[in-house]
């Protein structure tokens, strides 16, 4: 107890002093506070006075998303909401959140704490916190040197999930869909749209046998990669079916229709992508899950934003500057953001910059997933240049050349900035700036200047 | 006319390894890519294969594919000693010793074609970059793995390490090279990073000297990479 009652004080102290060194640096978001109080208490998480209710969100890919839709939503219905959107999502990040919610005097601030965890981090932080409700957005193939692969990590959330925590599970991603077969789960998923396929044409398929009979599985659709509904035709293993559903999806409309417990209602996109409408069923799950009617979550999450730093567009005349988060190393994430990018209209032209710029400092970027992206959809024509920079900018030209983007459409510069004047700006055109998790700051300033660019040379009427 | 037979590419496709495939298509004209799922008998056995190709796979997937060689062992072996050529990558290779002892206490038996042992431990992954030589060229390439093997006999290297670790941490020489049976350790798109070994390869398997698809952008990164990895300041492992 005295241990604990020692990292507590120390870790409030060093979270004033975090406080007073962001206002003078401007800049936020440090976990110093909960590597000071671990390091001096490991049980740290476990001792802390928490909210009444938790809910975790984890998962390769969309789990910022979803959290903050989450957090968001129930602000909206008048709930107070610790979350860890400032901070990291491992065990340092959490403690630090966790002691934000805190006063000093050990009073727990808010009802509800929403935190986003890292896939990887269950074995640290789970023994200490026992969610109620636990989000698995999906797994897929990530990081190969922090996450090998998803059934690695899937195991990992076995092994450490707290055995009373009710998960929330993308059924249309299977591996997903069997984290800890015992504990109680409801699912969730998008049903047959258009578009749909029967058979992967995605460079990644991590479910392309059965786990049980190892038979060659068969989609009933098919959305990408290996997200969507799939049966094994030797032992009749399959997809679980939903508890939540997303049906008559309407992308380019901008509605779909939402069911679960027996009701059902239309509901708006809050982004019209397909990776974005699972974020979003996700989030209206959990928000049934916490008791709210779906009138009442409809409500809460009607016209919520994605976080600007995931995505944004700076519209500059008849041309635009989108800026997207297209998470480095990852190329599950990186085709889904391509896949995106080919769906909308017009002309487009790519600065691609999601090169880990920070492993240039103490390695070397380990490029295998370039190999496992689909850099095939960037052939169509409507892509008309594509800028890759740097070192690892020979690997990208080499990959793009052999994913059959002809070499005039390819330009290598040695700096970023230098991009700029590689683009044509034909009318109508888009320009996308992709950005890893270490380069966001320079994404969204080379956005900027992209678009005083195009102001500055008369709206681009460069043809 | 070359044949490539490509081994179980429904479980052994991690880490962008069928791209190594790819790129021999694009580089040897006339290269004819036979895919043998795991329901099926491995075409090399029959003869007419120029090159067996397995790459990476899931921990569980080593124990299927395992399953599904072992009624062959001894086909294998006598194809291995014929000079059938193999190119084996990443954890694959471990399927060709003679077993894989997980810290969790399970076991997987291997075919037993080379002398050494494999140790797996789930929670000691480790990630290094590597340098080496293939005669005079030079070799550069990932490692990311939970596993090391160590040898219990003689096992003739394919890679000289010059930096980064080999079979193990401890151990300088780097995968399996006996008549034309090539294994490593190595993971990922190796042939698309190193043109020149695709050109050594390919010329021992069909007397031609291939040029390598878009030669000079693949140039440009491999001396780029070479470059980096040589120097001694750049960091090896993550």
């Amino acid at each position: 107890m005295l241990r604990f009652f020692a990292a507590f004080v120390l870790g409030k102290a060093a979270q004033a002093g975090c406080a007073l060194l962001s206002r003078v640096s401007r800049r936020k978001g440090t976990t110093l506070p909960g590597a000071v109080a671990i390091r001096i208490c490991p049980e740290f998480i476990a001792r802390i006075p928490k909210p009444a209710r938790i809910v975790a969100v984890t998962g390769t890919n969309g789990k910022t998303t979803t959290s903050n839709l989450l957090r968001d939503g129930l602000r909206r219905l008048g709930c107070s909401v610790l979350n860890n959107s400032a901070g990291g999502n491992i065990n340092t990040g959490i403690a630090t959140s966790l002691l934000h919610g805190v006063s000093l005097f050990g009073r727990v601030r808010q009802e509800l704490a929403v935190l986003e965890v890292d896939e990887r981090s269950a074995r640290t932080v789970f023994p200490g916190l026992q969610p109620d409700l636990m989000i698995v957005t999906n797994l897929t193939r990530d990081s190969i040197m922090r996450n090998a692969h998803p059934a690695y990590i899937r195991d990992i959330l076995t092994d450490y999930m707290p055995e009373k925590t009710k998960l929330i599970l993308n059924a249309d991603s299977l591996i997903a869909a069997r984290v800890a077969p015992d504990n109680p789960r409801v699912y969730f998923g998008v049903g047959p749209m258009d578009g749909d396929k029967t058979v992967s044409t995605n460079r990644i398929n991590d479910v392309c046998v059965c786990p049980r009979c190892h038979s060659v599985m068969t989609y009933e659709y098919l959305r990408y990669s290996d997200v969507g509904r799939v049966r094994c035709p030797g032992c009749g293993f399959a997809t679980p079916d939903y508890d939540y559903a997303a049906r008559q999806v309407d992308l380019p409309g901008g509605v779909f229709r939402f069911s679960g417990r027996g009701e059902s209602m239309e509901l708006p996109l809050i982004h019209a992508s397909v990776f974005n409408l699972y974020n979003q069923v996700a989030a209206m799950t959990a928000l049934m899950e916490l008791g709210y009617s779906m009138e009442q979550a409809a409500e809460a999450l009607k016209g919520v934003k994605i976080n600007a730093t995931r995505f944004d567009v700076l519209p500059v005349g008849d041309r635009k500057v989108v800026s997207i988060f297209c998470k480095d190393k990852n190329a599950y994430a990186v085709s889904r953001v391509l896949e995106y990018i080919l769906a909308q209209p017009g002309p487009k032209e790519i600065l691609f910059y999601n090169n880990s710029v920070g492993d240039t400092a103490h390695w070397s970027e380990n490029t295998c997933w370039l190999y496992d992206c689909d850099f095939e959809l960037l052939r169509e024509e409507t892509v008309r240049r594509v800028v890759v920079y740097g070192d690892r900018g020979r690997d990208l030209k080499l990959r793009l050349l052999l994913a059959g983007v002809p070499e005039e459409r390819i330009s290598r510069v040695d700096q970023p900035e230098q991009g700029i004047a590689c683009l044509e700006l034909p009318a109508a055109d888009t320009v996308y700036v992709l950005y890893g998790s270490d380069s966001i700051d320079m994404g969204k300033a080379l956005a900027e200047r992209i678009a005083g660019h195009i102001r500055s040379h008369g709206g681009g009427r460069r043809v | 006319m070359m044949t490539v037979e490509l081994l179980y590419p429904e479980i052994a496709n991690l880490y962008g390894e069928l791209g190594n495939i790819e790129y021999l298509q694009r580089s040897v004209p006339a290269c004819d890519v036979r895919r043998t799922g795991l329901e099926d008998r491995p075409a090399f056995l029959d003869g007419g294969v120029d090159l067996v190709y397995m790459g990476s796979m899931t921990e569980r997937a080593q124990s299927v594919a395992a399953a599904r060689l072992a009624p062959f062992r001894e086909e294998i072996r006598r194809a291995v000693e014929e000079g059938q050529a193999f190119l084996i990558t990443g954890n694959a290779m471990e399927l060709f010793g003679t077993g894989i002892d997980d810290t969790d206490g399970t076991h997987v038996d291997g075919l037993g074609l080379f002398p050494f042992h494999t140790t797996r431990d789930m929670l000691g992954r480790y990630n290094s970059l590597y340098l080496g030589k293939y005669g005079d060229t030079d070799i550069v390439g990932y490692k990311s793995q939970f596993t090391q093997s160590f040898p219990d006999g003689p096992i003739p290297p394919l890679f000289e390490t010059v930096r980064g670790p080999g079979m193990n941490r401890q151990t300088g020489p780097e995968g399996i090279r006996y008549k034309n049976f090539m294994a490593t350790y190595l993971l990922g798109p190796l042939l698309v990073l190193n043109p020149p070994f695709l050109v050594h390869l390919v010329e021992s398997l069909t007397g031609n000297t291939p040029f390598p698809a878009f030669e000079q952008a693949a140039m440009a990164a491999y001396w780029a990479r070479v470059a980096e990895y040589s120097n001694p300041r750049r960091g090896f492992t993550y």
